[in-house]
């Protein structure tokens, strides 16, 4: 089957939305008002053990559940035979894939595949007849204690009559390749094209060419807390579902679906996520597993993911194979880049789509005319993809500035002059792409200020001194254009979301939002917005987020676009709630509503100040006297709004072209490094970054966000990967294999920023949490590319291991 | 140590009791032998703000101060903390207090998500009982054990930096 290369259709028949918000009367911009930010909500508890996660919950007689994986990368399961673990004294259930065909239909797709012009499948909580990869669920046991249920699962013996397997793209798409879904008749997904102009009549006038390849291994998100559920079915029939997920509403729907519940009676409660980056999307058969496994025990169930199981989900394995054009001064004439990339087994869960933005983002933050760029995901025998922050973004940025790097060295230009003469420039904003609507970008200062941040012309005054020595110092700059905020019709990865702000008689005020802080802060930041409408204290605003019972239908937690979305809802959600006060006010005083202000807890009278109330006396008195005095003949104060729209393009143009991400932060990044060329070892000595996000409502938390995407770029460059065995079992298990950075790896990260607005969002801000590992990743590649420069050799493999690196300066930089 | 009672039933897993003192309350509980002191902290004791990341010792985030020491409670099988004084999160400070070193962490944003927050606490605590003034080198050494995924320790290491020179204006005082 071929996929037609064409936009997918869903985002054809959206709606077409592109209206830029006016600023409401009288708001004060977000860089007017205080420097003030508020400490992080409920610091106290987490500072003092005191803060509740998935795990800490544990219903009276709470079961344990213990899954049974399959030991294949591929498999038919010929039978399964659990009497044995029936059997034992302390084992409450069992359960097997054929059991469970009937108590719960196939999955719904975190993002269905179909939706963009892919192929697609059916997935059930348990494998039945065939497994396709090692770690696949086949069997359930619930027991007493979880040492119980885990010794159980040795008495389940399954019948395995193995099948060959496939572990590498490549060779899954050879013809003779083993086909993991037998009516699809290979091994393609899908195939995203993105393309501007003439790529290859450009790539062929052009006076330079270069091409070359570039490998990236499969990698891992590591939150630090793993994924669990647990499950509690009410007499009645009502579920409640408590979950490490970042996407309560969604994974009610298909709960409800799947197990055949009405929606209503389904609460999923997101208790405080330990770390999500992707890897708690939902979609994942052991959210339905551990309902079903509660109900069949009638007990409350918890399952925790245990760290070995957490590392099998993958990410990131990808192959670019580019080619690039350029004149003399090393200008992109053409380029093209055919990615592909190694998705493990489809499964439902979301991940695979980072095939889509790794050739969306193209070609990044420079006005090249003529590109192609394929990207396609390919199906494998190795465990399937979540969600890894970078969402395919980062793939990207390593192609665009390995490739700048590779103009430079060839033109014998420095690299930073190479991009400056690349970039899109300020005033080409909006710029459009093949599928991107580019909102506003000062690309080249932020570049200038990254370069003055880290003494970049010292830093090379420094190599040159080092080289002399023999000593391989190398510095790499890493720029990385980063889409926010996509919105995906037919799908419930959608670009707005729902506030419900609620003031109550006292003055308090409840902020209800369907957005979810996988631990980043947005909770604080969304009461901070309200409070600065109302002009009362922040801690006077409450938010309440992930529980399905108490919140608007929400899609949670992904693509940065928190504050944009759910943080806009509220506070339009507040404003219009100051607009029914600033009425009742005006009724009870006597004076002008557009005359007061919303400050220090009152509401004043701007031509009077003696004229006033207290917010709370207000809120108090329309609840008590509401459609009783006049004036005041809307009592209700509480509001639910959904966040205008911005800066979507979802119907093609008259050139095919459309755009499904409205945010289009960026960041400029510079590292040093030294590599041992004799152990090959590198180690990294000075980091240095600039971000841009647009306008900030909490720079501390912005900031903490980039340090800790920046830290993940890192320790992708350089350390982690999850290799597979001939056996096509996973070999990293534990932290021992799988290297994340730890404190004395990383230097002291140097940050500033730059903010240039979004015309298009209300607040004027871009969407900020996943910046910064895209530009790292592609900054520490550049960075050991230019300190193996002396030797002659290019190091294209990611992460760069000291094995990868020797390999390069021994075989001359083959592949 | 006190001895295993073999029991009739050879299926039986063997248990025993515990004496430990918890955050200055004496404890009694009933463990299983193969009970990792991280479990029984959490499941028998209610002490959950103790993280289980890893159960390898790789993260620290189930980090406890065991007889003067920071010690990883999931490498630590209960039966052998008999006697033991253990201080967890929720005693490493007396009851609503914050010490120099949460405070400077709330202060300077040095946790996102919080799970690996324990045993930062412990480790930077240990690190300034020995030594009132570390540099950044002495502080990024101190929590090599103890692994985030949220900050990329910036904020983490500047907050351990201000938690000392706050403790030391202390004593000056």
């Amino acid at each position: 089957m071929t996929t037609t290369p064409t936009p997918p259709h869903s985002l054809r028949t959206a709606p077409e939305p592109d209206t830029v918000p006016d600023p409401p009367p009288g708001a004060p911009a977000l860089h007017e008002t205080d420097g003030h930010q508020p400490l992080r909500r409920d610091g106290d508890l987490l500072l003092t053990g005191r803060a509740q996660f998935v795990d800490d919950i544990a219903p009276r007689g709470l079961l344990h559940a213990a899954i049974l994986r399959s030991p294949h990368p591929h498999a038919v399961i010929r039978g399964v035979d659990a009497s044995r673990a029936r059997a034992r004294e302390e084992v409450e259930v069992v359960l097997t894939g054929a059991d469970a065909v009937d108590l719960a239909t196939p999955l719904p797709h975190f993002f269905e595949p179909s939706i963009v012009g892919c192929r697609t499948t059916e997935f059930r909580c348990l494998a039945v007849d065939r497994v396709r990869w090692v770690g696949e669920p086949v069997a359930a046991v619930v027991a007493s204690s979880l040492a119980e249920a885990e010794a159980a699962l040795a008495d389940i013996v399954v019948d395995y009559e193995p099948l060959p397997a496939v572990l590498d793209a490549d060779e899954a798409l050879r013809d003779d390749a083993p086909v993991l879904f037998e009516e699809w008749g290979d091994n393609r997904l899908g195939l995203f094209p993105f393309a501007e102009g003439d790529a290859a009549g450009k790539i062929a006038a052009a006076p330079h060419v270069v091409r070359d390849e570039l490998r990236v291994g499969r990698q891992h998100v590591a939150p630090m807390e793993t994924r669990g559920y647990v499950a509690q079915w009410e007499p009645g029939g009502r579920l409640t579902l408590w979950a490490s997920t970042q996407n309560p509403h969604p994974l009610r729907t298909n709960l409800a679906t799947t197990l055949g519940v009405p929606e209503d009676r389904v609460r999923v409660v997101a208790t405080r996520m330990g770390g999500g980056f992707g890897h708690k999307f939902n979609g994942y058969g052991e959210e339905p597993l551990v309902c079903l496994l509660s109900r069949l025990a009638d007990a409350p169930v918890k399952w925790i993911e245990t760290r070995k199981d957490c590392l099998l989900v993958g990410a990131r394995e990808f192959t670019h194979r580019f080619e690039v054009g350029f004149d003399d001064d090393g200008v992109v004439l053409g380029l093209a880049d055919r990615i592909v990339g190694n998705i493990g087994c489809l499964a439902p869960w979301g991940g695979w789509s980072m095939t889509f933005p790794a050739g969306m983002t193209f070609p990044g933050p420079y006005r090249i005319a003529d590109y192609a760029i394929e990207s396609v995901p390919v199906v494998t025998n190795k465990a399937p993809w979540n969600g890894f922050r970078g969402y395919g973004k980062e793939q990207a940025a390593m192609a665009l500035e390995r490739i700048m790097d590779l103009i430079a060295e060839h033109r014998g230009i420095d690299p930073a002059e190479v991009r400056r003469r690349n970039f899109i420039p300020p005033e080409a904003f909006p710029f459009w792409t093949a599928a991107k609507h580019l909102d506003s970008g000062e690309y080249a200062a932020a570049l200038d200020k990254a370069l003055a941040l880290a003494g970049y012309d010292a830093l090379r005054a420094r190599q040159e001194a080092a080289r002399a020595q023999g000593r391989h110092l190398g510095v790499g700059i890493g720029f990385e254009l980063t889409p926010e905020g996509g919105d995906f019709a037919g799908s419930f990865v959608r670009g707005f979301d729902t506030s419900t702000v609620r003031v109550h008689p006292s003055g308090a005020v409840s902020v209800l939002t369907g957005v979810t802080s996988p631990g980043t802060g947005n909770e604080t930041s969304i009461a901070h917005l309200v409070a600065r409408e109302f002009g009362i204290a922040v801690e006077a605003v409450g938010v309440t987020q992930g529980d399905t019972d108490a919140c608007p239908y929400g899609f949670g937690n992904f693509t940065s676009r928190s504050l944009a979305t759910g943080g806009a809802a509220a506070v339009l959600a507040a404003r219009e709630l100051r607009e029914r006060m600033a009425d009742a006010a005006s009724a009870l005083l006597d004076a002008d509503a557009a005359a007061f202000d919303f400050r220090d807890g009152a509401v004043v009278s701007r031509t009077d100040p003696e004229t006033s109330l207290t917010f709370a006396e207000l809120a108090e008195t329309i609840y008590r006297r509401g459609l009783a005095a006049p004036g005041l003949d809307q009592p209700l104060l509480e509001v639910t709004r959904i966040d205008l729209p911005h800066n979507f393009h979802h119907v093609p143009d008259e050139q095919g072209r459309f755009s499904a991400y409205p945010s289009f932060p960026y960041s400029a990044h510079v590292a040093l490094v030294e590599v041992d060329a004799e152990t090959g070892v590198v180690e990294l000595l000075e980091y240095s970054a600039i971000d841009d996000c647009g306008v900030v409502v909490s720079p501390t938390f912005v900031a903490g966000q980039l340090y800790g995407a920046i830290a993940q770029g890192i320790g992708g460059a350089l350390w982690e990967e999850v290799p597979y065995g001939e056996d096509g079992a996973p070999e990293a298990e534990t932290f021992k294999h799988y290297l994340t950075p730890r404190a004395p790896d990383l230097p002291t990260i140097r940050l500033q920023h730059q903010h240039t607005p979004s015309p298009f969002t209300l607040l004027g801000t871009k969407g900020a949490g996943e910046s910064g590992v895209g530009g790292a990743m592609a900054a520490l590649l550049n960075a050991v590319n230019d300190g193996l420069r002396p030797l002659g050799v290019h190091a294209h493999r990611v992460p760069l291991t000291p094995p990868v690196v020797l390999d390069a300066i021994v075989s001359g930089g083959a592949s | 140590m006190t001895a295993v009672e073999p029991r009739a039933d050879s299926d039986a897993v063997p248990d025993r009791d515990l004496a430990l003192t918890v955050n200055g309350r004496r404890r009694r509980v009933r463990v299983e032998d193969r009970q990792l002191l991280v479990d029984v902290l959490r499941d028998n004791l209610g002490m959950t703000g103790t993280h289980i990341g890893c159960a390898g010792g790789d993260c620290g985030a189930c980090t406890v101060r065991m007889d003067g020491q920071i010690t990883k409670s999931c490498l630590v099988l209960a039966a052998s903390a008999e006697g033991a004084d253990i201080t967890t999160i929720e005693g490493y400070s007396p009851r609503g207090t914050l010490d120099h070193v949460q405070q400077a962490f709330w202060d300077l944003d040095a946790f996102q998500c919080g799970f690996c927050l324990p045993g930062h606490l412990f480790a930077v605590r240990d690190l300034l009982d020995r030594d009132p003034d570390p540099g950044e080198d002495d502080i990024r050494e101190a929590l090599r054990g103890n692994l985030c995924r949220c900050t990329g320790y910036v904020n983490l290491v500047a907050a351990a930096g201000e938690a000392a020179r706050r403790e030391r204006e202390d004593q000056e005082r």
